[in-house]
């Protein structure tokens, strides 16, 4: 039986991986960056691109290290003269065709060519006068472009569709160097998750028709956020120019989505950059909106807590974090209290060829963490306890006209609003919120994984984290409290995440044991 | 101590100031017979061993192409490039199908008149020009928009060429 594990020296470095593994990856775990662009780590490798191709002594040619397994004892060169020359003859190959209009292309900046032309390229063409083949622009699908004089036939979209998505509506046409990228006539690329294919382009053949001409690549502000589009809790980047998000982007997560994430996500960003946001606390006096500073709205909030004695119904918005609802129920510690977060569904729509991932039917990403947390009461229920009850919070809620019109069967209604609600007549306080991608916050996925958050842009006026809120009223409703200085410091404070930090959930969260147990229950 | 004071001698009796008043009047005399070095401005504007550098840095221009459509296709690079931060950018595209630059505005009272802008353009679009006489009424103008980018007329500078560093 031979060993599981290999030993192998990739430019002079030795590495350890397991038999079978790559050179591609034994490069990558050995810190070299082997140029490449038909492998991806999520697809099936057909090495057509010969791009990696590596120099592997003893062997007698150039070996394309994404489907080459590594070899006890192998001596890997992937930046020897030889190497270099072979890729350099594939990028001169590529760019025989590949027009030079990278300012106006949507890739430049994070495109795999530029990159390796730049890093290995040669400086010059040496087919000035020939003309460029040209295609016009095709419309794939409701998202996607596809420019076909872009495209290196990489073949990565067309291995998406048919081996992940497995909806196999593209394929290669034509031969040699009239290959295109085709489409079934009788299809469109309307999977929903076919915007993968966007990202997974290393070039900019394929594009977003939604972030089209809207900024370069280089203009983005990237933030590591989670998706909150429904309780998968795919991890995403949020990208942002000045202040204006304008595209989310799957971030690997090889527990959670891997290197995807659907298409009702990656278009679940415009809320962020409403521009009617409620900007400071208005408490209403004399039947008209007064604006407040945050101490008196506080103090005015803590006593309207303080005063009602019954029942009290918290009426949570879908996006709700861990922390607020945490807080808002510390806040109501000790009274009757019915809490409910609001989930819309929607159809589900699974990744075939992925195991547990797809969008999910409760589209809310914290709809475990709430009922961790407590806010476990049925929506419809939380509705119907809103007559008679002495206290009602709705923490950023869209409710429909019948529910808002229910709001005035609770004795004191205080809106903890991102966005003010006319309807809420009976308000006697509107204190303005962040969203969660003003926010740092933590969600709790389908899977009982605690993920975190963080801002992506600046909240607008006064608005404050739903958590702060609760906490600065619970403060004055007691002696000796302390308002948690950080987010990460009131997700520790919570019972149900005690002894946990932001920092400790990492980059790609942590199973929370209590969860964990309650699903298997 | 004393600090060391200087008495000058003056003369003590009354001395004729005659001959330095003829002596300078005599050089002013000798300098209204030579060649003027001075050029009326602004009547005239360059002479045949004065002119303006074309290298000069000057206030931008906005070239166009045959169309009268601006060269400009918004592609960010002279707003990332720009040490000063004075060009706003917001891409837009046309009926075409062309992107084109939405808002294009440089504030000229931030630039630093580097050229880098006109360096960096891969479409030859943007170009500091050899122009200095900027006077205007307001502050405000002097953030010309993309329309008045392409009006002005002024030479382009032809910058420093780093092959043929003397300009020859």
């Amino acid at each position: 039986m031979a060993d599981a594990q290999v030993t192998l020296t990739v430019d002079g470095m030795d590495v350890t991986v397991p038999r079978g593994t790559m050179l591609i990856d034994a490069a990558r775990q050995a810190g070299v960056v082997v140029p490449h662009y038909c492998y991806h780590p999520g697809l099936p490798s057909p090495a057509v691109c010969r791009m990696c191709l590596v120099q592997v002594e003893k062997m007698p040619k150039l070996v394309p290290a994404c489907v080459t397994a590594a070899a006890d004892g192998q001596v890997v060169h992937v930046h020897s003269p030889e190497a270099k020359q072979a890729r350099k003859g594939v990028l001169e190959f590529l760019l025989i065709n590949h027009p030079l209009d990278c300012p106006i292309c949507d890739q430049a900046g994070e495109c795999e060519l530029q990159d390796f032309v730049f890093q290995e390229g040669q400086a010059g063409t040496r087919y000035g006068d020939y003309p460029k083949r040209f295609n016009p622009v095709e419309d794939f699908g409701p998202d996607i472009l596809y420019v076909p004089n872009r495209c290196i036939l990489c073949t990565r979209c067309v291995r998406f569709m048919e081996d992940v998505a497995e909806a196999p509506v593209l394929n290669v046409s034509e031969r040699g160097d009239r290959a295109y990228i085709g489409i079934d006539p009788d299809h469109r690329l309307d999977h929903p998750w076919s915007g993968n294919v966007v990202d997974l382009c290393p070039v900019g053949s394929l594009v977003s028709k939604d972030f089209l001409h809207k900024a370069r690549a280089w203009d983005l502000d990237k933030t590591a956020s989670v998706c909150p589009g429904c309780t998968q809790g795919c991890n995403v980047t949020i990208e942002a120019r000045d202040e204006v998000v304008v595209r989310l982007r799957p971030r690997t997560n090889p527990e959670v989505n891997r290197w995807f994430m659907c298409d009702a996500g990656r278009a679940d960003y415009r809320w962020m950059n409403r521009g009617d946001r409620c900007e400071a606390p208005l408490a209403i006096g004399d039947g008209r909106p007064v604006a407040h500073d945050w101490d008196d709205a506080l103090t005015t909030f803590a006593s309207l807590v303080g005063e009602s004695d019954g029942p009290a119904v918290v009426l949570f918005g879908r996006r709700a974090s861990s922390e607020t609802i945490g807080w808002m129920l510390r806040l109501l510690d000790g009274r009757r209290t019915t809490a409910a977060i609001q989930v819309p569904e929607g159809p589900e729509a699974a990744l075939a060829a992925v195991p547990n991932l797809a969008l999910r039917r409760e589209r809310s990403p914290n709809l475990h963490g709430a009922r961790l947390l407590g806010a476990d009461a049925d929506w419809d229920a939380a509705i119907a306890a809103l007559g008679g009850a002495a206290l009602a919070l709705v923490v950023d809620a869209d409710l429909s006209d019948a529910e808002a019109a229910a709001m005035s069967g609770a004795a004191r209604v205080v809106h903890l609003a991102t966005v003010a609600d006319p309807r809420l007549t009976t308000a006697a306080l509107v204190l303005p919120v962040t969203t969660m991608a003003e926010e740092q916050g933590v969600y709790v996925n389908r899977d009982g994984r605690a993920q975190r958050y963080l801002p992506a842009r600046t909240p607008p006026g006064m608005a404050r984290p739903g958590w702060w809120v609760a906490a600065s009223a619970w403060q004055r409703l007691g002696a000796d409290r302390t308002v948690p200085a950080t987010a990460s410091e009131a997700l520790g404070a919570l019972p149900a995440f005690a002894g946990l930090d932001h920092d400790a959930l990492g980059w790609h969260g942590r199973v929370l044991a209590t969860a964990a147990a309650g699903r298997t229950r | 101590m004393a600090i060391g004071v200087k008495v000058m001698q003056r003369p003590d009796r009354g001395v004729s100031y005659v001959r330095a008043t003829l002596k300078g009047m005599a050089l002013t005399f000798k300098h209204l017979l030579q060649p003027k070095v001075t050029m009326e401005y602004p009547e005239q504007r360059s002479s045949d061993d004065w002119r303006i550098s074309t290298r000069l840095r000057g206030t931008h221009r906005m070239l166009t192409d045959e169309q009268g459509r601006t060269k400009c296709v918004a592609c960010g690079l002279c707003p990332q490039v720009c040490p000063a931060n004075c060009i706003k950018l917001v891409p837009g595209e046309d009926e075409q199908g062309n992107r084109y630059p939405l808002i294009y505005e440089i504030d000229e009272f931030r630039c630093v008149f580097c050229g880098y802008c006109q360096e960096v353009c891969p479409e030859e679009a943007i170009h500091v020009g050899v122009h200095y006489e900027n006077a205007e009424y307001s502050r405000d103008r002097f953030v010309y928009d993309h329309e008045r980018l392409v009006a002005q007329t002024h030479p382009v500078s032809t910058l420093w060429d780093p092959a043929d560093p003397r300009g020859e």
